[in-house]
């Protein structure tokens, strides 16, 4: 086994009774030193995922690798992982100091050396100062941060972050995302990131494993999921994008809303049915003759950076752009795009 | 509003004056209840020569702390075992429980009786403890479980992350947190120790007495105002109780109450 790679997940289902499987058969690896998110819509198999790598829950089949070890029954006290969850799960009995003791204490850790790495994930998580507070005392962030000092304290090989960021408000929000990455950076373990949120995790990860209904959809960088994305759910999920029927005539070319395209994609067979992909960004506004779309507004809203148009072709497909220009409701325009911005997918089953 | 507040009045006035009644008796140095003499303590010192009423005093303190104690750490062990039961289980646990709190305490006392002639074991401090410590456990169970159903189950999942096992997870995360819990349960179960009349009465043998049974039996005899005195003095201990139960509920739930 590649020595990189520190947790292996070969064939893993999970099953609760008769249900359908949280997670189905599931296979990946996880390298060391890197940022890693799983995101999905909730019920997708994220969270289940963490929980077996931290041991509070065993696979129904399949094996759980951790450095080539089989872990399937290794309890949680037992794994070189640390969690930061959800609800932080502070211990409302003890103040900060002691609760990022917590690991330290029960591993029989002598008293000056708990003193200093104590000190240590404090200053990591910009608390100092703060050790006598009690958990009631601190902010919805502060607490974010004792959840994380008391987990990286006991220098784990893996640090699991369940949805840490979710009860925050935006400004914070955005705040933790470059902490977190940047502690990641600093400490060069490897981080497992659950989330909801695409934005998220665009923003922080090294790699992004997207989840539906127990099955990984897609995995990869950041870059290629969001401009490569495989199928209907991922392009739906990461962004926002016109996804639209259409036919790949031949190799480079591509027919939508009645019109045929040059596009950069190739390896279909001719005439299959495809889905296509349009990023709202990658549309652009000009005048009616000029455009390789032709469309009616039907909506505008202002976002700040940028106007989002909603707009309709003579087909009744709905085409959302997004744009600095501005246009009237009801007006014509034309929409002009290269051929990059066309992106194919095979078409997904059922959907 | 105003009726509202003077019918609240009324009604505590009614709920009182017969322990205020009893109390002002106890300082009448006419030795009745209906005319009130001259100002004194006599009873009092009544009360304190009277050898017999102080072991009773001992007796009763004695059983109310041992059972009350005992009764807590069965209590507390019961707590947990239904907390951890599978959901269909609990309720039905829970139910059972509840029972035995609103279940009437002549029932409780004659089936004690019955039990402990069956079992073989003599009636005195063994069968009064019993079951002293057998109707507190109940009253345990009630005060310890919501505060381990209000804990959220993430911090059990949290100190096994950091490497507790299930004797620390109980030791330092489950046991400090139902703490306040463990407190009133204690000092619920020691009140109702304390003033228990009914089942002790079923239970108690010759030689063997605690307060309640011994005032009854005395008011039965005939009136002696040391009687007065001896409940007025068990009323203000109650009393105590009562505020130190308050200030540990206080206590604790300021110290959670910004969560």
């Amino acid at each position: 086994m590649d020595d990189r790679v520190i947790i292996r997940f070969n064939h893993v289902t999970k099953q609760y009774d008769d249900d359908l499987p949280v997670l189905d058969d599931v296979s990946f690896d996880i390298e060391r030193g890197k940022f890693y998110t799983l995101l999905g819509p909730s019920g997708c198999g994220k969270t289940t995922i963490l929980r077996l790598i931290a041991g509070f829950i065993e696979p129904t089949k399949g094996d759980i690798y951790f450095h080539g070890q089989r872990i399937n029954h290794v309890p949680s006290n037992k794994r070189r992982v640390n969690t930061v969850f959800q609800d932080y799960a502070l211990f409302p009995h003890l103040n900060v100091f002691e609760n990022v003791a917590f690991g330290l204490r029960i591993k029989k850790i002598p008293k000056a050396d708990i003193e200093r790495k104590v000190k240590e994930a404090l200053r990591f998580v910009n608390l100092e100062g703060y050790e006598q507070r009690a958990i009631h005392e601190m902010s919805g962030g502060q607490r974010q941060r004792v959840a994380i000092a008391r987990a990286i304290v006991n220098e784990p090989d893996v640090l699991l972050l369940d949805e840490p960021l979710s009860a925050l408000d935006l400004k914070l929000r955005t705040e933790m995302q470059y902490e977190l990455r940047e502690l990641q950076r600093r400490l060069g373990i490897t981080f497992i990131f659950v989330t909801h949120d695409q934005e998220e995790a665009l923003a922080m990860s090294d790699e992004i494993f997207v989840l539906n209904k127990g099955k990984i959809e897609q995995r990869g960088t950041p870059k290629d999921i969001y401009d490569e994305p495989v199928n209907r759910f991922v392009a739906d999920f990461i962004g926002e994008s016109n996804i639209i029927v259409g036919t790949m005539i031949d190799d480079f070319v591509v027919e939508f809303a009645n019109q045929q395209f040059t596009c950069v994609d190739y390896g279909f067979s001719k005439n299959e049915q495809v889905d296509i992909v349009i990023r709202p960004e990658d549309l652009e506004l000009t005048t009616a003759e000029l455009g390789k779309l032709r469309v009616r507004v039907d909506s505008v809203l202002f976002r700040g950076v940028h106007y989002e148009l909603c707009c309709y072709d003579a087909y009744g497909n709905e085409w959302l752009v997004h744009s600095t220009k501005k246009a009237e409701i009801g007006e014509e325009i034309g929409l002009h795009f290269e051929p990059e911005a066309i992106h194919v997918m095979k078409r997904s089953g059922g959907e | 509003m105003k009726v509202a507040r003077l019918y609240l009045a009324f009604v505590f006035f009614v709920l009182y004056m017969p322990i205020f009644y009893l109390i002002y008796y106890s300082f009448n140095s006419g030795g009745t209840m209906h005319h009130f003499e001259s100002f004194t303590l006599d009873w009092y010192k009544d009360v304190f020569d009277d050898t017999r009423l102080l072991v009773i005093v001992l007796h009763t303190v004695i059983v109310a702390l041992l059972s009350s104690s005992l009764a807590t750490i069965i209590g507390v062990l019961g707590a947990i075992a239904i907390y951890y039961a599978k959901h269909r289980w609990k309720q039905t646990l829970l139910t059972l429980n509840n029972i035995l709190i609103v279940s009437p305490d002549v029932i409780i006392g004659a089936s004690f009786l019955i039990l402990f002639t069956i079992a073989g074991i003599q009636l005195g401090f063994t069968s009064v403890l019993l079951s002293h410590i057998a109707f507190s456990i109940p009253i345990v169970v009630l005060m310890v479980l919501p505060k381990l159903q209000e804990m959220s189950p993430t911090l059990i999942d949290a100190a096994r992350d950091l490497g507790a096992n299930e004797w620390n997870v109980l030791t330092k995360v489950v046991l400090p947190y139902v703490t306040p819990g463990i407190f009133a349960g204690f000092f619920m179960a020691l009140t109702y120790s304390l003033d228990d009349f009914a089942v002790t009465f079923f239970v108690t043998g010759n030689g063997f007495s605690t307060l309640s049974v011994e005032i009854y039996s005395r008011a039965r005899q005939g009136i002696s105002l040391s009687v007065n005195a001896l409940s007025t003095l068990l009323f203000l201990f109650t009393l105590l109780l009562v505020v130190v139960y308050y200030i540990i509920t206080q206590r604790t739930s300021a110290k959670g109450g910004q969560k």
